[in-house]
């Protein structure tokens, strides 16, 4: 079987590449989207196991971009990871009910980010926990 | 050009002869350039002030149902917007200079008005106030503006970090290839710097929230020591990375405190952080927690370092926001000159104090008090009401509990903040009481309410609550429930020669034993 694939939506290159990076060497074929209109489209075209979602996005924000996703019928079972620099305490709780797994506020560690990916993929290793500032549903 | 609409005048003046004397010296003037509306007493004139449609007032000050400066405190209150010019007796011209400092735009002394002068003075005033309400608009906007600024500026500024964090740690983990010591040395250097960039965009966008009223604070039940352990966990680290032994003395059987854990938590790494920076290697820091001896009400908490110590002039300027040390042995590492404001803030919040004590060369200990979680003091606005002696309690309970009988930290804490917002809504803020978070248990969270009403009243509440979440579940976890229900307790009475301190330890034993019977009652069901 091949590797699990994760699409990083985010509008800054430099995120996307340094979050392929990190992926990568862990492990993860990526694919890229830069706002919330092509996040579906590319997400019905790739069928990723895993999204990683931006909020502050050109052509509708993640919002937007969380609704598409979790609306369409083959793609509304894919996890949706938020990695915002928007302040958690006022953001998360409106992403975790539009339907997102979890929220990560930018910069993340990436440990906890690493750990809270695997376990919105159902890989995390019993006992094991994601970090203390992730929630997830 | 176009004729101006007449002025609005409200005359408030319970002496007729003095009145009259008013009303003819706006007869002179040209016609319909004035409207006066005459009432004699105070609640006459809030009516009319509340309708709306006065351009200024003239207000007597020894008016039947109004007691001096209070009488322009209401005035004033109930129509801020419209200018007050107070009229007094010349014996009486300090009281009346005292109500400009009570909103009053001028006054002027009863039998030495001159004729012409009245409706110069009225028109003054009026302008006087329309400069200064715009004046308070703009300070407004330019205060929002800056908020939003910050705010805005903070968040652009986290995406640039974030890229520079990510390649920083792919260098540094090696996974663009193997790395000889020095570069390994200087990567570190700049993943620290990164993390302090970091922590000062997070003092920035505190301190907005700070300014703008929005840092949220969440009293509870709450254990100082579990937030000292979790501290000292957190930046032990740091301290053994340094030299410093960091150490613990809490005093044993420390009651719990009425606060927000988060926020003893953020004040605690701070303070922690802050005596780990100045202390030099082979040092030591110290937690202390102890009953305060001025206050048994309180809680202190001390933090005391081998530092470098600070003048003792500054220990009241350190709290100042953007405060900068010219202290050379500070000045190594400048930060923004927030944190300690921050904290603060927090403490201030909390209902605490915050103070720093230090010999320059020996050391420096950071206190701050909290208060002791007390039923009876919580309880006061509900059970001190004026004019009564017997109080029909009721308790309220609204259970948060989920269909599988377990709530996860996470949904909890997501979810009890909406709910407590909820329930605020349904009381009336002056005399019930909501109280704070009072421990959980796994298969449920519980809010308690303590309302001053009968059987009946209950009722109204209960059902003003089930309203209030009607139709709000969906917002919720699937997979929540929520329910509420009412328990009233004998009439508790106030004896005559009873303190009241002593009527409020008495009353809170007896909402405690219901609030206990509350809770057993629940785990009995969910044993089932």
């Amino acid at each position: 079987m091949g590797n699990k694939t994760i699409l990083i939506v985010d509008d800054d290159p430099d995120i996307r590449e340094g979050m392929h990076v990190r992926l990568k060497y862990n492990g993860y074929d990526t694919h890229f989207a830069t706002d919330a209109l092509s996040c579906v489209a590319v997400a019905l075209k790739e069928k990723p196991d895993l999204i990683i979602l931006d909020l502050g996005l050109p052509e509708g924000d993640g919002f937007h971009a969380i609704e598409g996703v979790k609306g369409h019928p083959t793609l509304r079972m894919i996890p949706i990871v938020v990695v915002s620099a928007r302040d958690a305490r006022a953001n998360q709780e409106r992403a975790i009910q539009a339907g997102a797994t979890a929220y990560l506020q930018k910069p993340v560690d990436n440990a906890e980010f690493l750990a809270v990916i695997r376990k919105a993929l159902g890989e995390l290793a019993p006992g094991e926990k994601p970090g203390e500032t992730a929630v997830i549903a | 050009m176009k004729k101006k609409a007449a002025l609005q005048i409200l005359l408030v003046e319970d002496n007729s002869a003095d009145a009259r004397l008013l009303r003819e010296m706006f007869r002179k003037e040209r016609p319909g350039s004035f409207q006066l509306t005459h009432v004699s007493s105070l609640s006459e004139a809030l009516v009319v002030l509340a309708k709306g449609g006065i351009d200024i007032v003239l207000l007597d000050l020894g008016l039947p149902d109004g007691h001096g400066l209070d009488t322009v405190r209401r005035a004033h209150a109930i129509a801020p917007g419209v200018p007050l010019i107070v009229l007094t007796g010349l014996e009486d011209e300090a009281l009346a200079a005292e109500a400009m400092k009570e909103g009053a735009q001028d006054y002027l002394i009863k039998g030495e008005i001159q004729n012409r002068a009245l409706p110069r003075a009225l028109r003054h005033s009026i302008e006087r106030q329309r400069m200064q309400s715009e004046t308070d608009l703009i300070r407004t906007d330019q205060m929002q503006f800056k908020d939003e600024f910050l705010s805005h500026v903070s968040h652009e500024l986290r995406s640039p970090l974030t890229a520079i964090h990510q390649f920083v740690t792919i260098l540094l983990d090696g996974l663009a290839g193997a790395l000889v010591l020095e570069q390994r040395q200087y990567l570190e250097i700049v993943l620290r710097n990164i993390k302090q960039l970091d922590s000062m965009i997070n003092d920035l966008l505190d301190v907005t929230r700070v300014q703008s009223g929005k840092l949220v604070i969440e009293p509870q039940y709450a254990s100082a020591s579990d937030a000292i352990v979790y501290v000292v966990n957190t930046l032990q680290g740091a301290a053994k990375a340094k030299g410093i032994s960091l150490n613990i003395d809490i005093e044993l059987g420390l009651p719990m405190v009425c606060a927000d854990p988060t926020r003893i938590r953020q004040i605690l790494v701070v303070l922690v952080d802050n005596a780990i920076k100045f202390t030099p290697t082979g040092g030591a820091v110290e937690i202390k927690a102890r009953i305060f001896g001025d206050d048994p009400n309180l809680l202190v908490l001390e933090i005391s370092d081998t530092g470098c110590g600070i003048s003792p002039d500054l220990t009241e300027r350190i709290f100042e926001r953007l405060f900068q040390a010219p202290d050379p042995a500070w000045a190594g590492r400048k930060g923004l000159g927030l944190g300690l404001y921050i904290c603060k803030e927090l403490v201030t919040l909390q209902g605490g104090r915050i103070w720093a004590k230090s010999v320059l060369g020996q050391g420096t200990v950071f206190s701050f008090t909290l208060p002791v979680f007390s039923l009876p003091k919580l309880m006061a606005p509900a059970l001190l009401q004026e004019g009564r002696g017997a109080y029909s309690i009721t308790l309220v309970t609204t259970e948060l509990g989920s269909r599988t009988g377990w709530l996860s930290d996470e949904v909890r804490a997501e979810h009890c903040h909406r709910v407590r917002d909820l329930l605020r809504r349904c009381l009336y803020s002056d005399v019930d009481v909501l109280l704070p978070k009072m421990g959980s248990s796994g298969a449920a969270e519980l809010f308690f309410m303590v309302v001053v009403t009968d059987a009946v009243g209950s009722e109204a509440i209960v059902k003003r609550i089930r309203e209030q979440f009607n139709g709000r579940e969906d917002a919720l976890h699937a997979g929540l429930t929520l329910s509420t229900s009412s328990r009233s307790l004998q009439a508790i009475e106030r004896n005559a020669n009873e303190s009241s301190d002593t009527f409020l330890e008495r009353a809170a034993e007896n909402i405690q034993a219901m609030m206990n019977e509350e809770i057993s009652s629940r785990m009995v069901g969910h044993g089932q």
